[in-house]
């Protein structure tokens, strides 16, 4: 074989794109209307198909009635839970506790409808309209039951959703931490509290969308959804219709949204494949609107009790927790997920040496509760939070000292804290200095200095501003492991395929990112291909704050056998020891001739079965796979610092200032996370301020449309400012942690702290995360303010 | 016993769309939002709500931004249509659409198409509106990635206002 006269590279050092704030690549595509969505897929042929819901909370279904429907011309087919009983199988939960009761949803309802919303009969139409209207052509007769929508009466079971169980608490998790009765018993304090956390949903902008097809070559399924773990969703699928996974095809494409109500297996995912099977045409269905709101899952809804022993130093020696989630009328795909981590990470930065929790998860009749960014975290933060300031407002403390008294300090990290996160593992806080990450926030949100002037001096003009903060650690970038692959043509062009399906988190830019730091090449020469599970086998998802740290690790990883693979090349083609060789800017050197060398792409060709032959032993192509098992969970920390004012005249507040504070270990791309910063904020403070999925006592949810489920605007939206501290994490190979949820997981805890602040004067004492709506405000405040 | 189905009484309609001719005969009911995505495959409009609160389904009619989730196909006869789609003459992206990216007033991209039309009717008409007047168009928009800072200053790009600070 000739050896071509080496090519150089160019040996100026190239600048890294890890740390940079690089700009989407995803972004172009996207505004120029090329994005595509499911409902943006029409295949040739396509059937549409429309769903009956429960317009009851809880009822018997006493008779179902399709002829009409049947007969109608358009209409293709009609499923009730009697035709597909013997197909599908009940959806799946994966953080059930061995000891959960199995209260498992199914695709259409068996017998008893137990929520508004849920699935009875299914049907196929040949237009969209059509489908629609052939709604009103199903008769179902029910006979309705007792309905529970309240989370204590469904605690006392005197209404049961599930009578055979004789329980409407399907899990209880328990947490134990060192000798929590002594440190009760040798307590100088003891603080007590009941929070309530309501009932708030993710509302991506996209709604969830199916399109079902059979292949008519290979007989396979393809199931084109809305989601955020497709390969998940494959598995899933598989199990529930006893369908070997290798005839199963998922693809996520463009995901308008998810924020963990696409990180659910819904039964449209099931029934448009059943229908797909029976018609072999494609089955499309989009979900509208006012449907959303209760066929996608809800969350957050919570009550907590709490006891914190005190020290009169202002140690916080043990705290004693009780808490009850409203899971809904089933289990969710991700159930016991919220309760779990709600229990788990209640301390937050805290040292609080003894520690009990007991969650409860209830049954209730609503729609499925499930995880929402941050999952059981901003509930935790909140309750925490507003102890540390009842404390500290109690023992006249200043509230930065008295939680940086009990904060953990790096030296006393890592720390085991003895509790455990379902799926997740034990929690064991890596890296991080709380403390100054909390200073730092108070510094720039104005606590130092004049404040309580400043706040004295409004008040007596009759303003009322307040300020709080809320310091918390959030598990992220959970296992078990993320896959990526790694391949360069013979142009030296990269493809990067992750697991990792992404819904607006920026992971062609990530992705690229790193893998074009460890191969030294140009961003513009990587592809990064997801959310197919024929052309990426494997993966896991996003969700949990995952994606960048777990699956950005896989893809630079499998990078960096490829470049390894490539130096062996190299040594063969230019005949010399691959110890005597160098990489650098996406070339083979040999050290001391900086000339003599080899780029990537010729490496890939000279690896290629036509340009052989390799010496044996030695791989064809330049192509890794590599699967990044995380070694345990990370933690990222953040303080958010919030200033509010309040008009008591109308019980309007206003977000004047916000500050976030935070450490995700090595940041690939600030810009990126802090997007992810502003939008997690954003969504807390609707949480907090306006969004509420009320219920009737009956069991009515009460908003239907984006009209009475109010999300924040532009006008409701404080300037974000924002500071980044860099811990890296051991556990990680470059030291990233996830930055996906701290945003929605401090908001609520320092909102209703600063509302607390700003209406302390009127005595009052917030339990609750609202929404603090201004006629909820302005209960609070007397008819007379001054 | 299958009855033939009701034939919808279709209605002809005849508009231009991103420069374009199109003649169609359309049910009444049709609403414009599916008569761009499905009868004419311009899926950059996206539907969020369908019942006009959400501004991803905007386009501009004769040069005004108008939600099509709200508007019937038939009522459009005469007029002129730009979808997103149509708001770059050549596929290279318009200084509205250029200040999203370099701003990251995106995240998903699910709402971006109809501000990129609201901003591009707003300052085809006022090239350099007021932050209030900005404001207030955003503020007819929900976006639930974003927190909407960025695209605050995106818009504030595009008018040449200074992107970074405050608002009030
Ligand atoms: S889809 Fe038209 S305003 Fe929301
Ligand atoms: S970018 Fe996702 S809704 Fe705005």
């Amino acid at each position: 074989m000739t050896v071509p006269e080496p090519t150089a590279g160019p040996t100026a050092a190239r600048p890294k794109y890890v740390g940079g704030a690089v700009k989407r690549r995803e972004d172009p595509r996207l505004l120029l209307g090329r994005g595509r969505y499911v409902a943006d897929i029409n295949l040739a042929g396509t059937v549409y198909m429309a769903i009956v819901r429960s317009p009851h909370a809880h009822a018997r279904i006493t008779s179902i009635d399709t002829s009409r429907a049947v007969a109608a011309a358009g209409v293709l087919a009609v499923l009730t839970w009697a035709d597909i009983k013997d197909e599908a199988g009940p959806l799946p939960c994966i953080d059930r506790y061995t000891d959960s009761l199995p209260v498992l949803q199914t695709a259409l309802a068996d017998g008893v409808v137990r929520y508004v919303g849920e699935p009875v009969v299914a049907l196929v139409a040949s237009t969209e309209y059509g489908a629609e209207d052939a709604l009103s052509l199903i008769d179902v007769e029910y006979e309705p039951l007792p309905v529970v929508v309240d989370l204590d009466e469904a605690t006392a079971g005197t209404t049961l959703l599930y009578p055979e169980h004789g329980t409407n608490v399907m899990t209880t998790i328990a947490q134990d931490v060192g000798d929590v009765a002594a440190a009760f018993a040798a307590a100088d304090r003891v603080y007590e509290e009941t929070f309530t956390i309501h009932r708030y949903v993710p509302m991506p902008m996209e709604t969830r969308g199916v399109v079902a097809e059979v292949d008519p070559i290979t007989e396979r399924l393809t199931l084109t959804t809305s989601t955020q773990f497709p390969h998940l969703v494959r598995g899933f699928l598989s199990g529930v219709l006893g369908m070997p996974e290798s005839r199963i095809r998922v693809v996520a494409p463009d995901v308008g949204g998810g924020f963990g109500a696409k990180c659910e297996f819904y039964c449209e995912e099931v029934l448009a494949p059943l229908f797909a099977l029976r018609l072999r045409r494609p089955v499309k269905w989009i979900e509208d609107r006012r449907t959303s709101m209760v066929a996608s899952s809800h969350a957050r809804e919570q009550k907590h009790t709490v006891r914190v022993a005190v020290q009169d130093d202002g140690t916080i020696t043990a705290v004693d927790a009780q808490s009850w989630t409203s899971n809904g009328a089933a289990y969710c795909t991700l159930a016991t997920t919220p309760a779990s981590i709600s229990s788990a990470m209640l301390r937050g930065p805290y040292r609080i040496p003894h520690y009990r929790a007991r969650a409860h998860c209830v049954v209730t009749n609503k729609t499925p509760l499930a995880v929402y960014r941050g999952a059981g975290h901003p509930q935790a933060v909140l309750v925490m939070e507003r102890m540390v300031d009842t404390i500290a407002a109690d023992l006249g403390r200043d509230r930065v000292e008295l939680r940086l008294q009990n904060m953990l300090t790096p030296a006393e990290l890592p720390s085991d804290r003895g509790t455990a996160i379902v799926l997740a593992g034990q929690v064991v806080y890596d890296t991080g200095d709380y403390g100054a990450c909390l200073e730092r926030a108070a510094e720039m949100i104005g606590l130092s200095g004049d404040w309580e002037a400043e706040q004295a001096a409004a008040r007596a003009e009759g303003r009322y501003l307040g300020i709080g903060l809320a310091s918390l650690v959030e598990e992220t970038s959970i296992g078990p492991y993320e896959s990526a692959v790694v391949r360069v043509d013979g142009a030296g062009k990269v493809t990067v395929l992750t697991g990792s399906s992404p819904h607006g988190q920026g992971h062609v830019t990530t992705f690229s990112q790193l893998v074009a730091d460890e191969l030294e090449i140009d961003i513009e020469d990587i592809t990064v291909l997801y959310g197919d599970t024929d052309v990426v086998a494997d993966g896991v998802g996003t969700f949990a704050s995952r994606s960048a740290a777990i699956g950005g690790a896989a893809a630079r990883k499998a990078a960096g056998v490829v470049k390894e693979k490539a130096l062996g090349v190299a040594a063969h083609v230019l005949e010399i020891d691959v110890a005597d060789l160098e990489w650098r800017n996406g070339a083979a050197h040999v050290r001391g001739v900086p000339a003599r060398a080899r780029t990537l792409g010729e490496l890939a060709s000279a690896a290629t079965a036509w340009n052989a032959p390799l010496p044996g032993g030695m791989e064809f192509n330049l192509e890794a796979t590599y699967q990044h098992q995380a070694g345990g969970i990370a933690f990222s920390h953040a303080t958010h610092a919030a200033k509010v004012g309040v008009d008591v005249e109308t019980g309007e507040v206003t977000v004047l200032d916000y500050v976030v504070v935070h450490d995700c270990g090595t940041v690939i791309n600030p810009t990126i996370v802090e997007g992810q910063v502003h939008g997690g904020v954003a969504q807390g403070l609707g949480g907090t301020f306006m969004e509420e999925l009320a219920y009737s006592p009956d069991g009515q949810p009460l908003p239907m449309t984006l009209q009475d489920y109010i999300m924040p605007t532009l006008g409701d939206m404080p300037w974000i400012r924002t500071d980044h501290m860099e811990s890296p994490t051991p556990l990680n190979p470059y030291g990233m942690k996830g930055a996906g949820e701290g945003g929605a997981t401090g908001a609520p805890g320092a909102l209703v702290n600063a509302l607390q602040d700003a209406l302390a004067p009127f005595g009052v004492n917030l339990t609750s995360d609202g929404p603090w709506t201004p006629d909820k405000v302005l209960a609070l405040i007397p008819e007379d303010p001054a | 016993m299958t009855s033939a189905p009701p034939r919808p009484t279709l209605i002809p309609v005849s508009l231009t769309v991103n420069g374009l001719p199109v003649d169609a005969a359309v049910p009444g009911r049709l609403l414009l939002a599916d008569f761009l995505r499905d009868s004419l495959g311009l899926t950059g409009t996206h539907v969020g709500c369908g019942h006009g609160t959400c501004g991803s389904c905007t386009v501009l009619v004769d040069g005004e931004a108008v939600r099509s989730c709200l508007q019937f196909a038939v009522q459009l006869d005469g007029c002129a249509i730009t979808t997103v789609e149509g708001v770059s003459p050549d596929g290279q992206l318009t200084p509205v659409q250029q200040a999203f990216q370099d701003n990251h007033g995106m995240q998903c991209g699910y709402c971006t198409p109809g501000l990129v039309c609201s901003l591009t009717a707003l300052l085809a008409k006022d090239p350099s509106p007021t932050e209030e007047t900005i404001v207030d168009t955003l503020n007819g928009h929900l976006c639930r990635c974003t927190g909407y800072q960025n695209i605050l200053k995106a818009a504030r790009q595009a008018a040449g206002r200074p992107v970074e600070e405050a608002h009030g």
